[in-house]
């Protein structure tokens, strides 16, 4: 690989960590609306305390008595007297009293380790005075997102959210649509079913994962939550599916974040060609429309959190009733998740003009986190498996292959040391030999030098108001390679680790 | 007779008292809004508490009303009408953070009480909702008022003597000027953050 290659590579790697980690919102508008800090529904912004959680559950919403506590009064469209002449009339419902607008803007500063200059060598064989590519800056500032978001509740616990990149490194109309959708809350009070237990959710959004990544403080995501399963050149596993995926569909959820069991369950357009909104790559989709095929695919996931105060008024309410004021419970949440899809592949045949195999495949894992006052300690295990269609001898169709696998996870503990102050310790681990083989094959800018692709990341953050914030964190990479042995054994192995910081505000 | 003449008695006291009597009037500037103003505590001199209980109610977010003045040895009772849980303390008395308090969190609908012993501003707050603030300014005597909110004010029924007196408003320096009370007397502040 030439140097041109690996610097569009870095340069795609820098674009890549900044779009997934874009979707960090914590919500201004309801600050304006409430006339309440953020730090009522957030530690961190925009990581959701307690009753920031029930805040979301409830539809955006106080979870009781919320009108009493709006400063903005909401505009009725339509009298509630209106409800009785339904459906003689168009059921009445509110807009929120001022736009329920919020901004935010982000920039990086990025400094990447010496070991950066093995890519700057001059590939053998270049002519003298050749132009070559430029080099990898050592230190980088950045322009990151700006960014608009919508979100708040139309009355009836009918609750909305939008999010658009405006900006995206400085490149207007960069940017793409997060999380759209409408959230018809508690609709289980119409069969008579306990309070939220039946909330539907229709646009769209991230899957309800254990540990949001849109919505993360971290600065660079979660290595396995952006692992998509490319098998080896043996395979034809070629799937772009990858968790922290915004999804189009339906969920059907249930129960609270902050307390007992939490279910959802989601059926969502299959793309596994990439992005949620990218046309696809390996698929030709009709203009305007992203999805690969009819399939839908499902997501599933089930928890349940203990909370453990001993005082059982304590223990049930959105906040344990600590000696020096409300706080977060101390609990354990342990949880599972399964996704299923169907990985769309399609080739040339000489027997037909073009064949499509969709692979089916799933991942599953399970989650846990515990609070004790300001130290959250969590961590999730995936499991990934994409069932391999390779060509039958006649070129007529297909006969299962093996399959494509990989594993890993994350374990991150996160520790308030004071208010404005957090401190963040965060192991992720992927491993996947595909990705080793593959890499190996291409000579990435981070390609490993095994199956097991793993860092430590601490990181700390300071809340210099309640709504902006000076982030930084410093990744240890694991060990990586340009060259390999007639064995395929890594040859001068070496770290690129990065260090990068960030400033975001949000109004 | 014997109950007669104690009768006359305290009737000639009480119109001695009344006659001997004051008031201070005057006009608190430079800063916009209701202040407060009250008389220091001659020396050596002390004033029974009050039984009356006032009471500050969290409700909206909003600690209601957003300054009570009492007199020192009140017990003011603290109300949470908000059905999201709620904190009350206070980092210091008259800037003295060694009296700093933290009363707890307590359910919807309950009261929590708290005697003031010691004279000063308490400026209340909330750690949950960090916006929230309310003042109990407690007076070591009986004599303190609230302005309205142009400034102006008058405190009643002050005993005829030399006294120090003292201006506070949210957010400004305190100011204290000595009045000598003979009847109607005038005292005018201004204050500056």
């Amino acid at each position: 690989m030439d140097t041109r290659h690996r610097v569009t590579l870095l340069f795609v790697f820098v674009l890549t960590f900044m779009v997934l980690t874009g979707g960090s919102y914590a919500i201004p508008a309801f600050s304006r609306q409430y006339g309440t800090s953020c730090s009522t529904c957030h530690v961190d912004f925009p990581k959701l305390n307690d009753f920031g959680k029930a805040f979301k559950d409830a539809g955006f919403k106080f979870p009781k008595d919320d009108e009493t506590f709006i400063k903005v009064p909401p505009v009725m469209l339509g009298a509630p007297a209106q409800k009785e002449l339904w459906p003689h009339t168009i059921f009445p419902g509110t807009i929120p009293g001022m736009p329920q607008i919020g901004l935010r803007f982000n920039q990086f500063f990025q400094y990447t380790s010496g070991n950066a200059n093995n890519y700057y060598q001059v590939p053998l064989g270049t002519s003298p005075g050749a132009a070559l590519s430029p080099t990898i800056p050592r230190t980088d500032f950045e322009a990151g997102f700006f960014s608009i978001f919508m979100a708040g509740n139309f009355g009836s616990d009918i609750a909305f959210w939008v999010d658009d990149d405006l900006s995206v490194s400085g490149l207007n109309a960069n940017g793409a649509l997060g999380d759209g959708y409408l959230r018809f809350v508690n609709l289980g009070r119409f069969f008579k079913l306990p309070t939220d237990a039946f909330t539907v959710r229709v646009g769209q959004f991230e899957l309800d994962l254990p540990f949001t990544q849109a919505r993360s403080i971290n600065i660079s995501p979660y290595d396995i939550y952006t692992e998509a399963n490319i098998g080896s050149s043996s395979q034809n596993v070629n799937n772009q599916f990858s968790m922290q995926d915004a999804a189009q569909g339906i969920e059907f959820s249930g129960g609270h974040q902050y307390g007992g069991y939490h279910y959802s369950l989601a059926i969502v357009n299959q793309n596994t060609s990439g992005g949620a909104t990218s046309p696809a790559t390996n698929v030709s989709s009709p203009a305007g429309f992203f999805s690969d095929s009819n399939y839908k695919d499902i997501y599933a996931r089930v928890s349940y959190r203990f909370n453990l105060e001993k005082d059982p008024a304590s223990r049930h309410d959105i906040q344990a009733a600590g000696a020096t004021g409300p706080r977060d419970h101390t609990y354990l949440s342990l949880g599972s998740f399964y996704y299923e899809g169907r990985s769309v592949q399609r080739f040339s045949s000489e027997t037909a003009s073009v064949l499509t195999a969709r692979e089916p495949f799933y991942r599953v894992g399970g989650d846990f986190s515990f609070n004790y006052r300001a130290f959250n300690l969590f961590g999730l295990y995936m499991y990934g498996h994409d069932q391999d269609q390779v060509l039958n001898p006649t070129l007529s169709g297909f006969v299962p292959g093996s399959a494509a696998k990989f594993n890993g996870g994350f374990l991150e503990a996160d520790y308030l040391a004071l208010p404005w102050l957090m401190a963040i310790m965060r192991y992720d681990r992927v491993q996947s030999s595909g990705d080793f083989l593959n890499e190996a094959g291409s000579s990435n800018y981070y390609s490993p030098v095994g199956s097991t692709r793993d860092r430590v990341t601490p990181g700390v953050q300071f809340l210099i108001h309640a709504n902006i914030k000076a982030s930084f964190e410093y990744q240890f990479r694991p060990q990586q390679a340009l060259t390999y042995d007639q064995n395929g054994k890594p040859l001068n192995p070496f770290r690129t680790n990065t260090a990068t910081g960030a400033l975001e505000f949000v109004y | 007779m014997k109950s007669t003449l104690m009768m006359v008695m305290a009737v000639v006291a009480m119109m001695s008292l009344t006659a001997s009597a004051g008031t201070i009037s005057g006009k608190v500037s430079g800063v916009a809004g209701e202040s407060v103003v009250y008389v220091e505590a001659p020396a050596g001199k002390t004033f029974p508490a009050p039984t009356q209980q006032p009471v500050i109610d969290q409700k909206g977010l909003m600690f209601q009303p957003h300054i009570v003045v009492v007199q020192q040895g009140t017990t003011v009772q603290f109300l949470n009408s908000d059905k999201v849980a709620h904190n009350v303390f206070w980092i210091s008395v008259g800037g003295n953070k060694k009296l700093g308090h933290n009363l707890g969190t307590w359910p919807q609908g309950e009261k929590r009480p708290f005697k003031f012993d010691n004279p000063g501003a308490v400026p209340l707050l909330c750690n949950v909702h960090p916006e929230m603030s309310g003042y109990v300014v407690v007076s070591p005597t009986p004599y303190f008022t609230q302005t309205d909110k142009s400034g102006e004010y008058k405190i009643e029924n002050i005993p005829d003597g030399s006294y120090t007196v003292t201006a506070w408003h949210e957010g400004a320096k305190n100011q204290s000027k000595p009045v000598t009370v003979a009847g109607d007397s005038k005292a005018d502040f201004t204050l500056s953050k």
